[in-house]
Order: C-alpha cells, then sequence, then structure tokens
C-alpha cells in the first residue's frame, strides 16, 4: 500500500512536521471550544482547540479567530488536521456555522485522499463537532433549541455492532445517512467500522443490514440475541479455562500493568468493580469519568488489552 | 538521491550473479522440462541440478525431498492443508500467535473445518514458553508449526529443541517450520540440526532470488497431499510447469548465500547495532521490540512511543530510506501489528514501531544516514503529538513513561 498523497496533502505534512509558519500545530491555553477524537489505542487521535472573539451580548454571534491541533496519526491525519484549522480561520464562522463544515469540505482542501484513508478527515469533523459542543456548554448556549441534533446518548444507548471499534448502531446509522455511505468498504474507510475483525459485516444486524434498512427499506433482521449471563451454564463456552481465582488476579495484573499507567496519564483512573465468568466489570474515575470519549476508551483499550493478556473471550462492562 | 534500502524482511533485490543464471533460460533454453526432445533435456537437467544444489545446501538426504513451489505461502499451505489431509484421523494443531499470515490464516481457515488450533502466546521479549508448549501437546495432535524467525521482530524460535520434544512425545506428529526469513540467514541442516523437524519453507525474493518462486522440504516418508493438482510434476506432489529459469535462481542465489553467510552475518549485525544503540542513546523513549531474545543479526524492529508510523515512513521516504512499519495506518487492515500485540508491546509503543531489515548490500553510509536523519523526523512527530510534552522533551504523564513490561 504505497502513498497516493495529493500534492497538497504531503505538502501540507511537511509544513506541519517542520514546523513552518502559517501552520496551525499547538494547543491553545484556556480555549473556548476543546474536543477531542480517536485514541491511542485505535491508531489516531487528535485534539483540537478554538479561540474566539466575544460577542457582548450574544454568545452565538462569537466568531472563531484561532483554531489548533495536536494529532497522533499518519500522514493524511495530520494533513487533514491542519486543513481544518485553516479552513476554520479562514471561513471567519460562528461556531454554530462552523458545524456544517463537513469531512467532505478537509478532502476538498486536500485536493482529495485515498479512499482508505477518508476516516482521517472524519476524525477531524468529529473533533471539530465536539470543540463546538464544548463552546456551547461553556458559553451557555443550548444548541438544541437552536435545532442542532447533538447525539449524546448514541454511545451509551445504541447496540455496539463494531465491537473492534467499539460503534453503535446509532452513530453508524447516522454516518451512512450524513456521509452518504453505499457500501461496507465505503463505511471502513470513513469511521473504520468492520475495518477489524470484520465479523460484522454480513450477520443478522450487522453493517449489511443497516445498508439495506437505509438505503433499501428493508425491515432490519433481528440481531443475534446476547446470552445473559446467568443464563449460561457452568461449563458454558465462554467460562475462562482458569480457575477464578487465578483468572482474577491475572486480570488484576494485566489492569496494573498495561491500562492504569495509560489513564494515569489523562488524570484517570480505573477500578475493577467485579468480574463474574468472563465478565469483567469496570469504574472509570478522575478526569476519565466526564470524558466524552470514556466508554470508547473503555472498550476500545481495557477489551483489547485483557483480551490479548488474560483471556480471548472477556467481555468488559462499563459500570 | 540513492535509495536506501532497509526493508529487506519485504523482499529483496536479485543479485546480479543470480539474474545472469537465469538469463537463457529465458531466451534460449525456454523448452518445458516434460518434453521428449533433444533441447528440452538440458532444462529438465538445470532442474535437477537446481534441486541437488538447494538440498545439498540445506543438508538434505535426497534432493526429491525438495518441492519447488511459487512462493513461501503456497509452501505453508501445502505443509498444512496437505499433511492434515495426508493424516485424517487427528484434528489438534499447534503454532503460535506471531506466524506470518500464510500460516496464521490457514490455521483459522482448518479451525472452520473442524480442526483445534493451539496459538502458543509469547512473552514481552517474544519469547515462546516450552512448558506451555509442552503442555498443548496432546493425543489427537496432528502437526505443530513453529517458524524459525519473526518477520517482524526477528526473534528466533528454538525449533530444534521443540521438534525433539514434539517427536519424543509421539514420533507421528508432523513438525513444519516457516524459515522464509532464515533461509539464507542462519545455519540450516536438515540431516543434523533440524533433523526432527519434517517440514521446511521458504521463498527466493527474501534471499536475493525473483519473486515467485518458493519451495518446500518434506522430509522422506512424510505423508502429503498435494495442494496444486493437475499435472505429474514434482513427482505429482505439485503440479504445474516447473519454472526453470526462477528455480536456476533460486539455486544460484541460495548457494550464494551458503558461500558469504558467515561473514554477511558479522559485517550485517555490526551495522544494525551500531542503528541500534545510535538510535537509543539520540532518542527519548524509545524500545527495541524483542531485546532479550535471540534475533536474526539483520533486523531491528523499534517503537518511538506516542507517535505513529505512517508519517515516520513518509519522511523516511522523503529522504530516500526504505522501511516499514507494524502501525495500523500502514497494515491495510486498520489493526496495528498482530506479532507486536502478542507481545504486549503498549499501545502508545505499537503504532510508533519502525522496522529496519538490512541486506548484504547494505553499507555503512546507508546505516549513518538513518542516523542522521531518523532523531529528527521523531522530533517532528512528538511536536504534533497530544501525547508528548515538548518543553520536557518526555511524555506528558503524570504517571511518567509506560516501558514496555519486562524491558531489560
Amino acid at each position: 500500500m504505497g502513498w497516493e498523497y495529493s500534492e497538497k496533502t504531503k505538502q501540507l505534512f511537511m509544513d506541519a512536521v517542520q514546523g513552518k509558519p502559517g501552520t496551525h500545530l499547538g494547543e491553545i491555553e484556556n480555549p473556548d471550544g476543546m474536543g477531542e477524537h480517536g485514541s491511542i489505542a485505535c491508531g489516531d487521535a487528535m485534539r483540537f482547540t478554538f479561540r474566539v472573539k466575544r460577542h457582548a451580548t450574544d454568545p452565538t454571534k462569537d466568531v472563531i479567530t484561532e483554531a489548533r491541533y495536536l494529532t497522533f496519526g499518519c500522514t493524511s491525519a495530520i494533513a487533514s488536521s491542519e486543513a481544518l484549522c485553516a479552513i476554520i480561520e479562514q471561513g471567519g464562522y460562528t461556531p454554530i456555522e462552523a458545524l456544517k463544515v463537513r469531512n467532505s469540505d478537509i478532502v476538498e482542501y486536500l485536493q482529495g485522499l485515498p479512499a482508505q484513508k477518508i476516516h482521517c478527515s472524519v476524525m477531524g469533523a468529529e473533533a471539530l463537532e465536539a470543540a463546538v459542543f464544548n463552546w456551547a456548554q461553556r458559553r451557555g448556549v443550548d444548541l438544541k433549541s437552536l435545532g442542532i441534533d447533538i447525539h449524546t446518548k448514541e454511545e451509551e444507548e445504541g447496540r455496539v455492532v463494531c465491537k473492534c471499534f467499539s460503534l453503535t448502531e446509532p452513530y453508524i446509522k447516522r454516518k451512512i445517512r450524513e456521509l452518504n455511505l453505499r457500501s461496507i468498504p465505503e463505511i471502513t474507510n470513513a469511521i473504520k467500522a468492520g475495518g477489524g475483525c470484520m465479523s460484522c459485516h454480513h450477520v443478522p444486524g450487522g453493517l449489511q443490514d443497516l445498508l439495506d434498512e437505509i438505503w433499501h427499506g428493508k425491515p432490519p433482521q433481528a440481531p443475534l440475541e446476547v446470552i445473559p449471563f446467568d443464563a449460561r451454564g457452568a461449563e458454558g463456552p465462554d467460562q475462562p479455562a482458569l480457575s477464578p481465582y487465578h483468572f482474577a488476579k491475572k486480570v488484576e495484573k494485566a489492569v496494573d500493568e498495561y491500562i492504569r499507567p495509560s489513564l494515569r496519564m489523562d488524570g484517570g483512573d480505573i477500578e475493577i468493580v467485579d468480574i463474574k465468568g468472563n465478565l469483567v466489570y469496570c469504574r472509570l474515575d478522575g478526569a476519565c469519568a466526564g470524558c466524552m470519549g470514556a466508554s470508547r476508551t473503555l472498550k476500545m483499550m481495557v477489551e483489547r488489552t485483557l483480551k490479548d493478556t488474560v483471556d480471548e473471550t472477556i467481555r468488559v462492562i462499563q459500570v | 538521491m540513492r535509495t536506501i534500502y532497509l526493508d529487506n524482511n519485504a523482499t529483496t533485490q536479485v543479485a546480479p550473479e543470480v539474474f545472469e543464471a537465469m538469463a537463457p533460460y529465458f531466451t534460449e533454453d525456454y523448452f518445458n522440462p516434460s518434453s521428449m526432445y533433444e533441447p528440452a533435456q538440458k532444462t529438465a537437467h538445470a532442474v535437477a541440478e537446481a534441486r541437488k544444489t538447494i538440498a545439498a545446501c540445506l543438508g538434505a538426504a535426497d534432493p526429491k525431498e525438495i518441492l519447488f513451489t511459487s512462493c513461501a505461502t503456497e509452501s505453508n499451505n501445502t505443509a498444512l492443508m496437505g499433511t492434515a489431509r495426508g493424516n485424517p484421523k487427528r484434528r489438534h494443531i499447534i503454532t503460535t500467535a506471531v506466524e506470518h499470515p500464510a500460516v496464521l490464516e490457514v490455521c483459522r481457515e482448518m479451525e472452520r473445518g473442524g480442526y483445534k488450533v493451539t496459538y502458543l502466546q509469547v512473552d514481552s521479549s517474544g519469547n515462546l514458553d516450552t512448558g506451555e508448549f509442552v503442555r498443548a501437546l496432546s493425543p489427537d495432535t496432528l502437526m505443530v508449526s513453529v517458524m524459525h524467525a519473526n518477520n517482524e521482530t526477528g526473534v528466533i524460535f528454538p525449533i530444534e529443541e521443540l521438534s525433539r520434544i514434539a517427536k519424543e512425545t509421539d514420533p507421528s506428529i508432523i513438525f513444519h517450520t516457516d524459515a522464509t526469513q532464515t533461509v539464507g540467514k542462519l545455519p540450516i541442516h536438515m540431516a543434523r540440526d533440524l533433523r526432527y523437524v519434517d517440514s521446511l519453507s521458504f521463498s527466493g525474493h527474501k534471499l536475493h532470488a525473483p519473486k515467485g518462486i518458493g519451495a518446500l522440504y518434506l522430509r522422506r516418508g512424510t505423508r502429503c497431499r498435494p495442494f496444486m493438482i493437475g499435472g505429474h510434476q514434482e513427482e505429482g506432489r505439485r503440479a504445474g510447469t516447473e519454472n526453470v529459469p526462477y528455480i536456476v535462481g533460486l539455486a544460484r542465489a541460495v548457494q550464494a548465500a551458503l558461500e558469504t553467510r558467515e561473514q554477511d552475518e558479522a559485517r550485517i549485525g555490526r551495522l544494525r547495532d551500531r542503528l541500534r544503540t545510535a538510535l537509543e542513546t539520540k532518542i527519548p523513549s524509545v524500545q527495541v521490540n524483542g531485546r532479550g531474545a535471540p534475533r536474526l543479526p539483520n533486523t531491528l524492529n523499534i517503537s518511538c512511543h506516542y507517535i505513529e508510523g505512517e508519517g515516520m515512513l513518509y519522511q523516511l521516504s522523503a529522504h530516500g530510506i526504505c522501511a516499514s512499519s507494524g502501525s495500523a495506518c500502514t497494515s491495510g487492515s486498520l489493526e496495528p501489528s498482530h506479532v507486536l500485540r502478542a507481545m504486549k508491546v503498549p499501545f502508545t509503543a505499537v503504532h510508533g514501531s519502525v522496522r529496519f531489515s538490512l541486506s548484504r548490500y547494505n553499507t555503512e553510509e546507508d546505516i549513518e544516514r538513518v542516523i542522521g536523519v531518523f532523531p529528527q523526523i521523531v522530533a517532528n512527530l512528538r511536536k504534533l503529538s497530544p501525547y508528548w510534552d515538548n518543553q520536557r522533551n518526555a511524555p506528558r504523564a503524570e504517571a511518567g513513561i509506560i516501558t514496555a513490561p519486562g524491558r531489560s
């Protein structure tokens, strides 16, 4: 897989890494809006901050004057971050107007992105959206009353379709509509869903079913039922091979060695509440508790790490 | 700008002497070795000679133990599926979590077909636990497939010991090894050190022969059904007209590697060690993946915490330097390296891994060029990273650096 980047993408990336004047890397101190998207476990993460010129009486008339980013990611993730900041600064938008900036605008600014890198531009748009929501909170603007869908409950309330990237049905459906995604590869390229183990592609309630439902009006098939823990027999297939005592010790050790240190970096922490069979119940504390990415961080990093280090059948449940 | 090629575990340049040896078989001696007329005898003879050469270089008892295939992937497919069909009564396979997909995916496919597969785990250095291997052996074990050395980290597995244990436990267990990264780099003697190994696969393009040619060593008496059917070639064990020029090229490359292996190994090892120590000194928060394990002398897999590999490769490429990474963005699958994950390399480092793999064509200047530019490349990306504190030139962390577990 070579680099099929446009000249513009390459130039923005090289300018950014060389810290040329006019680039936007950095973080604004005491910003008016701050948004994050992605995680180190997923392979790309962005922190986007902006400053506004405050309107004396009406916060909805604030105008964004400065935008900055810090990005952990590949060439196109960094170029997309640059593009986002340039678009926002050049536009002279109010934060609410900025919500109209779409990932397609970033792609256009970059003079195109390879199909498998579209998710980099989506990351930019998502971080922007999060930053605007954050601004609204700080400035006491009720976005809902302005008719803006802030889709806050998607992550907590939705059924998880893509387990590798912890993406829920309402989120994937909204993105299929917003980004006009017509096939599974298009979904994967845009939001990574289905890009890991690929087991969610053609199962009942999987990505193909969501596409069929949205574009062809087919009624959804019932998703595969998850058997409640209590209904499983003592010798059920998901019983870890270790004794409960050793299993719990192993989970604890993995949390101490691999998980807690990275959460502490962000000022957070993790507590194991209980372990029942292969189900590990966790609570996030401190700075992690209120973070929008909390449930994603949990699922992605904690579950993956425990699967890798302790037992493949482990499922993590946030308490 | 001269290209500095440091991705020799992916593929290698064809050696001039190999290319030269192949040339006549494209233009003059193009005949089908199975044909009856006089000129075809010469091509048949060339294939026979190549088989003898390779058998001798690998210390095989009989040239008939060498099968020519199209690549190591085909050799692995043949060894696994062919052996399973040749021994239908057993249903258990033991392999490792860090195999190349040419073994791993075949095992997963066989699992879907009803086989039970044990994937042996590795520790943070990439080493296998012999105890775990012993516990996995069962009366139903059909085959063990353990790679000779890992393509990503260069970690060498003790296949002499593992194959002995398997055979001493039960002589009917078949022991296969994927030696794609070791033929030409490590001494291989099928009749002595590797006498308990039943089959061994490798390909030409990792040792300065072209892509599109591979071989399978299959010990006499090993029951293995053919994977490719449709002709009597290779005594019916692998159908398809022999790829004469490539077979000749493979033999020449194996021979050349054997002739210069010892001196190459020492020189390449010195270059690799120079690169490792310089990068470890000049760059904060790096870790060598596979540290503490026996490794191939040509491979350096190094992780730079808190940055992503693709941006490093891109900047290296701008300096004419070719390397590879285990990051998700370079894998084509959105998942980072299964090998580094199996080694419990922390997420802060998995995505920031870079593999430099050398060959006998690399020089000291190549290595000095990398040492000259790579620290700045890492610094450039860390300036952009939300996880890096540029004032302190250290990770942003109250809890300090997340080091790899078990780093020595």
